[in-house]
């Protein structure tokens, strides 16, 4: 594969990484909620989007009984919706309690949810391969087409100029009287309740909206890749979020950004090493513990991650 | 409503492994106050020691347990001077980021070294006998053999003995169990030994009631938490007591509600315990 066109994929799984960054940003960095309960989210976003544009299939094998064919936006601004409504229902029953018990109660609503698009299958196809999601264009994008450029091109820039939006919403968000009132939760409940805001409804409105980014990153993610399965949405995919923003630096949208972007190289680049290395095999395996490895460290030698801010790092403890 | 017999034995069964290794969750973190996400992985590490001297080398199963048992005894005391001994500072919540990089290190570990398919232990394949109406196997009875006096062992020591009396004072509350002279580094030591060799011994078991996977402790986790929770954080008998309550409810609720999501019992028992109970089925959370 020549370098640009791995560069591009690479790029364009950074950029819905960044996406989901983004949204763990809110909630971690700005609101200091420990949600691991994103990898859900974005799933929630990625079936969406592709139930609503997918006609069921109609073999022998078909499983799935409900599908639609509506056009790819409107399955992406309904995964973003469900992605958010989701994300609200979730932190309804969590966002009452302390750091440790949401983490776990969050954790546990997401794999609850994976279960469910692994089970139901006349919804999800279940177990097997969602197939045939349709990408965005296609047919007007291509070196012959109407856009004459390669579809890569076309889709890194697509991703990109989302992710360039959303980082100008959420750090605007981040700054404006909401954001403020985030913060002052972040670093300690009791002081915005005493001030008469209702920390709860924030909450839930910050879980919201990190979640629907989440789901937004999913539809986008969907509609490139064209075929989805639950397996991709592993609790997993949450840590490596979590890994994202902070070695990036939590509380900054841009260490989001960078950060997801670090880790999806990380893991991305290995992949083109030449098989007949030493433990070739198993370096799907070996870049997921440098993954861990590198999280221990950052936590270790520059907490604050690499471009976060030293402040923020006692935000979010629940002492 | 009939409740199946066998659904409440396989249910005492489940729970004995969740007891036992809520059990030495709960005591890690009344000790050292976080919660380790990586114990998850300490459990499948010690099912999978246990399987390569089983399986791999061929020796007895006896001899497996015990070396997996050792192995994680031993492997959280390294693991904790090699990682968590240097963020012993920090808040809870970097020591469970810390724990979650931890995690993903050991269970890719596994992967790298065993491949991620699963595997059995090398056990001679028999009928399961029957006793009044009840199907059960010679290794559900010797988990619940084994859980019944490792926790009737972890009860004597922590009543009975200097150490673990220690334990149940720092975990109650560990500056003043320093004031009156109780050496918490060694009780670290102590924690971790016996956590790790509970982590281990639950992994086995889990391997031998289901099979080796190399997530197997991270799926396992979720129900452990919810015990460890529900029976209030940092106190042993809720813990235990938990553990078996999930585990029957869990196993129980196949009557009712589709098998695949008999996993979504652990949780709701784990939500309805939290908003109705937050310190626990005893009250005695010591958080």
């Amino acid at each position: 594969m020549a370098l640009v066109d791995l560069l591009l994929v690479v790029g364009i799984i950074a950029g819905v990484y960044s996406l989901l960054a983004i949204g763990m940003n809110m909630h971690w960095g700005d609101t200091g909620l420990l949600n691991f309960a994103h990898a859900a989210f974005f799933a929630v976003g990625a079936y969406t989007s592709a139930i609503l544009t997918t006609p069921p299939a109609t073999g022998d094998l078909a499983t799935r009984v409900v599908g639609f064919d509506f056009p790819i936006l409107v399955g992406l601004l309904a995964g973003t919706a469900l992605a958010g409504l989701v994300g609200v229902l979730i932190a309804i029953t969590s966002v009452r309690l302390e750091g440790d018990y949401l983490a776990m109660v969050t954790l546990s609503s997401a794999e609850l949810i994976r279960l469910m698009i692994h089970n139901e299958a006349w919804l999800t196809t279940g177990a097997q391969t969602l197939k045939n999601i349709p990408r965005p264009l296609s047919g007007m994008v291509s070196s012959g087409g109407t856009i004459p450029v390669s579809y890569d091109v076309f889709y890194f820039v697509l991703v990109w100029a989302i992710v360039g939006v959303c980082y100008l919403l959420f750090t605007r968000l981040s700054h404006s009287p909401f954001g403020r009132v985030l913060h002052a939760i972040r670093e300690n409940d009791d002081v915005p309740l005493a001030l008469g805001k209702n920390v709860t409804t924030f909450k839930l409105k910050s879980f919201g909206i990190g979640a629907a980014v989440a789901g937004l990153a999913g539809g986008l993610w969907a509609h490139y890749v064209y075929a989805i399965s639950s397996i991709m949405f592993l609790p997993s995919i949450t840590f490596l979020i979590w890994a994202a923003v902070i070695i990036g630096g939590a509380g900054s949208y841009a260490g989001a950004v960078l950060g997801a972007s670090v880790i999806v190289f990380l893991r991305q680049i290995t992949r083109f090493i030449p098989g007949d290395v030493p433990f070739g095999d198993q370096l799907a395996y070996i870049r997921l513990m440098l993954v861990g490895a590198v999280l221990i460290l950052v936590l270790y030698y520059r907490p604050e991650g690499l471009l976060g801010d030293a402040e923020r790092l006692q935000a979010g403890t629940s002492e | 409503m009939v409740l199946d017999p066998q659904l409440i034995w396989n249910g005492l069964v489940v729970g004995s492994i969740i007891a036992v290794s809520a059990l030495g969750l709960t005591l890690i973190f009344g000790i050292l106050n976080f919660i380790n996400i990586a114990y998850g992985d300490y459990m499948a590490a010690g099912a999978y020691v246990a399987w390569a001297v089983n399986a791999q080398v061929g020796l007895p199963l006896g001899v497996a347990i015990v070396a997996g048992i050792l192995t994680m005894s031993v492997g959280a005391v390294v693991l904790d001077k090699l990682v968590f001994q240097h963020f012993r500072s920090r808040s809870p919540i970097t020591l469970l980021i810390v724990s979650i990089g931890l995690a993903f290190i050991i269970r890719n570990f596994i992967r790298a070294i065993w491949g991620p398919s699963g595997h059995f232990y090398d056990l001679p394949m028999e009928a399961n006998p029957s006793f009044l109406g009840v199907r059960f196997s010679v290794e559900q009875v010797a988990i619940m053999v084994t859980s019944i006096v490792l926790l009737l062992g972890v009860y004597a020591l922590l009543r009975r003995t200097r150490i673990g009396i220690a334990m149940r004072a720092a975990s109650d509350d560990r500056m003043l169990s320093r004031i009156r002279g109780v050496d918490t580094e060694k009780l670290v030591l102590y924690v971790w030994l016996i956590g790790g060799a509970i982590a281990g011994l639950g992994g086995i078991m889990l391997g031998l009631d289901a099979q080796l996977r190399p997530n197997m402790g991270f799926t396992a986790l979720i129900p452990i938490f919810a015990a460890v929770i529900l029976g209030g954080i940092g106190d042993p008998k809720g813990a235990v007591a938990g553990g078996y309550t999930i585990g029957v409810i869990q196993e129980a609720s196949v009557a009712i509600i589709p098998s695949e999501y008999k996993f979504g019992v652990g949780l709701l028992a784990l939500i309805v315990g939290l908003l109705t109970r937050p310190d626990g089925l005893f009250g005695e959370a010591t958080r």
